[in-house]
């Protein structure tokens, strides 16, 4: 089962933070939080706040599959964890990239 | 015993009972899965010909051929039939039929299970033809979107038959997967490690996976729409707290993935003949068990590119965009491994190879389209016009009804012990591929020159009459080729010379058996020690029919199998299979008719018919098991091993865990929707708020940490050889008092029709109370169990089952009393 999990938990971390992101964005429209940090408004912080955050739980679970302690041993589960560790890396970059550029509630 | 003595005393243990009578006792994966094919395929010409009734209604402008009423009718039982009746239960059949095959073992997980889910599937689907036949069949579109479907505007019972009728056809798609993951994850051939496991194996228990996480969603919508409809709860409605476009998200939340669930694994299938036909192994298989991966994954990121233009955030349509255009990057790997096969082989334009070809070429332009339709811009453009009705058909007909004929043919010889004889089949090929792109690449054009998908008519002025007319004709030609393979097909089983084992020369291990199949695959179970058994051992075949590998020699009138551990393929545990019965059938009658009674609002059966049901699954589960503890037993090769029932994961435990796995994103979705409800729908705050109550609150939660603590004293006790008794009562009081607060959160709410949030309430507490009676009924089959001596400190895995089922009930109903009650005591 351990292998099964070292080869979905990066995908699986990126469908979580995707729609927790989705979600955080849903409430901050919802309910027009207001207010701003350094000039930058309170909303946008938070999302690129969460964005960061998604991105250093993948580069975390990345290092992990590549320890030589956490990770699989040689062979197939070693390379497709370690393929799914990238995936998960890349769609979290990609696909939550929207927060830092276009407008949040309109 | 030489090998037709073994053959013989096998197949008196496992084969099904002769004649007609067979079909409703058979639990063998052979009799199952042949009898999911033939219905699925009855169904697609079902399907097809409505289809056709589509082209003839648009073939000219101003068509009286068929009114809008019944014309709505036709293209949402099209779509229904095609997706829910056609495309998944082919995958079921096809993976049910072939997997323990090409795994290397007797049968799947859970033979009686296979055979529930084909009856439910059977009803179910009847139940929607009977609404055809009836003209009473619904007409909202295969999407089902309220308000339309609503009970306002949609007051006829033809919405509660797609509402009920998928739901039952749902239970057949979840029992199916889980019994193929369980199947997958542990039911192999001894050796056969994850690295060494068919491509298709992958493909399947990906798609099995998918089925447990993205069907949930569905369901949930379905039961709301339809608790709205017949009870008035207001989950879709805007002016009572509900919102229309809840039913989109948790649609396309299934939606989505089922383009993909039905893809991969017309994927596999493809991987798995695409090397044979070019005479060489399949490319990068590290890269596509990994894209596979890639691909589940990305595709639940993707639901709300379905509904661009529903005036959703900018922010908000990018995420999507972006992971939308994403998915092209595996799905790009896959057809480059595959590319690079063929380059790397010697490719040999056998009947199978054409229908690939015939894949690579369409699946490669629908794609294509899918990146057009991902950027939001062109979406707005080409969004509810017949190009994305085009775009879907590449995908779809390309993706999987190509590689599925490819697969048809491939292993008719397997199904059939025949080699072909009338090669209609080349021919019926050109028609199919001509057919279709005429069809389709019609449709692209008129879709961009304006019109509209699921339009009943339309003015000559229009400018759309020719091309209708081509796509018309087009489609025609496309079902006389889709007839004559099966006409091809049927001759081929009637009336083709016998032929040799492995035509194709294939290494998998389906081939190391005789054809047709016999009921119990292998007359020893093989050791296999790389990807294509076949291609290291050429003999393979015989020395297990001389039953030189595991469990050669039939013993006691056991239906007898081993499982392996997930990752090395080590033996673990031997099983024992339960025989024929017409439990099953009789389990999935009695579903139906809880669901009939839902349809018909004879409310009064319902409560029979779960009763019905309970009294079953209890007479399912208690004629396992027995009342002596287990020996080791050997196996073969000097290996000896513990009886299932001994240890503390049973094939029971693997089951539960994937099942509620899916409960779990049912029950997440739910929290989804009050969530979604709450932040975004204009109609809240609720004029009046459930009285929370620190008391009800407390003791539900006290009750929902006694009952697992107690169960896990009564699992130690048990080990120890003591009495488990005393634990089992305490769990099953603190199951009780869980049970009960969530009844008491139902009967405080506020009237559930009055608001969605009430409803919403009302609906979670319902999910406690369920799975509290649940547990608790679990809970006293254990202690009856206990009584009756059917346990020991040995024979204890039943105590691990019921453990996991109180623990989900426990974790989900502190939840649900959190979710109701925290809000007004924090305020």
């Amino acid at each position: 089962m351990k292998d099964v999990i070292r080869m979905l938990i990066a995908p699986l971390a990126w469908l979580g933070s995707f729609s927790a992101v989705y979600g955080l964005h849903g409430l901050l429209c919802g309910h027009w939080i207001g207010g701003a940090v350094s000039d930058v408004p309170l909303a946008r912080t938070l999302l690129i706040g969460a964005y960061g955050l998604a991105m250093l739980i993948q580069l975390t679970l990345l290092v992990a599959l590549y320890h030589p302690r956490i990770g699989a041993p040689p062979g197939l589960v070693r390379f497709v964890s370690r393929a799914t560790g990238w995936v998960g890396l890349v769609a979290t970059g990609w696909s939550l990239f929207p927060v830092v550029v276009t407008t949040y509630c309109s | 015993m030489n090998a037709l003595e073994r053959h013989r005393k096998l197949t008196a243990i496992w084969a099904s009972e002769p004649g007609f009578r067979g079909w409703f006792s058979t639990v063998n994966h052979n009799d199952l899965g042949r009898m999911f094919l033939v219905t699925s395929f009855f169904f697609f010409i079902i399907g097809g010909l409505l289809a056709m009734l589509i082209r003839v209604q648009l073939a000219t402008p101003h068509s009286a051929f068929a009114g809008p009423e019944i014309y709505n009718q036709i293209f949402t039982m099209h779509g229904t039939i095609m997706m829910f009746l056609f495309a998944i239960p082919t995958f079921e059949g096809l993976a049910i039929y072939l997997l323990p095959k090409i795994l290397g073992t007797r049968d799947l997980a859970f033979p009686r299970l296979t055979a529930y889910g084909f009856w439910c599937y059977a009803f179910g689907g009847t139940m929607m033809l009977t609404a055809m036949v009836f003209g009473i069949a619904p007409d909202g579109g295969w999407f089902m979107y309220p308000p339309l479907t609503g009970a306002i505007h949609s007051p006829g019972i033809n919405t509660d038959f797609w509402l009920i009728g998928i739901t039952f056809v749902e239970i057949s798609a979840i029992a199916a997967a889980v019994e193929i993951t369980v199947s997958i994850l542990k039911f192999r051939a001894p050796g056969m490690s994850l690295d060494k496991m068919p491509i298709f194996a992958w493909y399947a228990l990906i798609t099995a996976l998918m089925i447990l996480t993205g069907f949930p969603p569905l369901i949930l919508g379905s039961i709301l729409l339809e608790v709205e409809r017949a009870f008035g709860f207001p989950f879709f409605q805007v002016e009572l707290g509900g919102d229309s476009l809840l039913w989109q998200h948790l649609f396309w939340l299934f939606g989505h993935p089922e383009v993909y669930i039905i893809f991969l694994p017309a994927a596999g299938v493809i991987s798995t003949v695409l090397p044979v036909m070019c005479r060489t192994t399949l490319l990068g298989y590290g890269w596509i068990v990994a894209s596979a991966v890639a691909l589940a994954f990305l595709s639940f990121g993707l639901w709300v590119h379905h509904m661009f233009t529903t005036g959703i955030p900018h922010m908000g349509l990018a995420f999507f965009s972006a992971a939308s255009t994403l998915v092209a990057v595996p799905t790009g790997v896959q057809i480059f491994a595959w590319i690079g096969t063929m380059w790397k082989g010697r490719p040999e334009l056998r009947l199978p190879m054409l229908h690939l070809l015939g894949f690579f070429f369409t699946f490669v332009i629908g794609g294509l389209t899918g990146v057009m339709v991902a950027v939001v811009p062109f979406d707005w453009q080409a969004h509810d016009t017949a190009f994305i009705t085009a775009h879907l058909h590449y995908v779809l007909f390309g993706g999987f009804v190509f590689p599925i004929f490819a697969g048809v043919y491939y292993w008719l010889p397997h199904v059939t012990g025949r080699k072909r004889f009338f090669h209609l089949g080349e021919f019926a090929f050109a028609l199919v591929f001509l057919g279709f792109h005429v069809t389709f690449l019609a449709m692209h054009w008129v879709g961009l020159l304006g019109q509209r998908r699921r339009i009943s008519t339309y003015a000559p002025e229009d400018g759309w009459t020719a091309i209708n007319l081509i796509s018309s004709v087009g489609s025609f030609v496309l079902a006389i080729g889709i007839g004559m393979i099966l006409i091809d097909v049927v001759l081929h089983a009637l009336t083709a010379t016998r032929g040799r084992r492995n035509p194709w020369g294939a290494g998998t291990l389906e081939w190391a058996m005789m054809t047709p199949a016999p009921a119990y695959n292998f007359a020893s179970l093989p050791h296999v020690t790389g990807r294509e058994p076949l291609t290291l051992l050429p003999d393979l075949a015989t020395a297990l029919a001389r039953g030189e590998g595991y469990l050669g020699e039939p013993r006691h009138g056991w239906r007898e199998t081993l499982t392996v551990d997930i990752a090395s393929g080590k033996p673990d545990m031997h099983v024992l299979y339960p025989a024929n019965t017409r439990l099953p059938i009789l389990m999935s009658a009695v579903t139906g008719v809880f669901f009939v009674s839902l349809l018909l609002k004879f409310y009064w059966t319902i409560p029979v018919a779960v009763v019905g049901v309970a009294y079953l699954a209890w007479r399912w589960a208690w004629v396992l098991g027995r009342t002596d503890d287990p020996q080791v037993r050997p196996v073969g090769h000097g290996v000896e091993l513990p009886d299932a029932a001994a240890t503390d994961r049973p094939p029971g435990w693997w089951g539960s865990v994937f099942l509620l796995t899916a409960n779990a994103t049912f029950f997440g979705s739910l929290l989804f929707g009050f969530a979604f409800l709450w932040t975004i729908a204009p109609g809240w705050p609720p004029p009046r708020w459930f009285a929370a109550s620190p008391v009800w609150l407390g003791a539900g939660i006290i009750g929902a940490v006694l009952s697992p603590v107690s169960m896990r004293l009564a699992i130690r006790t048990n080990r120890r050889g003591g009495g488990p008794v005393p634990g089992v009562v305490l769990s099953l009081a603190g199951t009780a008092a869980l049970g009960l607060t969530c009844a008491a959160m139902m009967l405080g709410t506020p009237p559930p029709a009055e608001h969605a949030y009430n409803a919403t309430l009302f609906v979670l507490g319902s999910y406690g109370l369920f799975h509290a009676t649940l547990a608790m009924l679990m809970t006293v089959f254990l202690a009856a169990r206990v009584l009756r001596g059917f346990t020991s400190a040995v024979r204890r895995a039943e105590f691990a089952i019921v453990g996991l089922w109180i623990d989900y009930a426990c974790i989900t109903g502190v939840l649900i009393l959190l979710a109701g009650h925290l809000p007004t005591l924090l305020s």
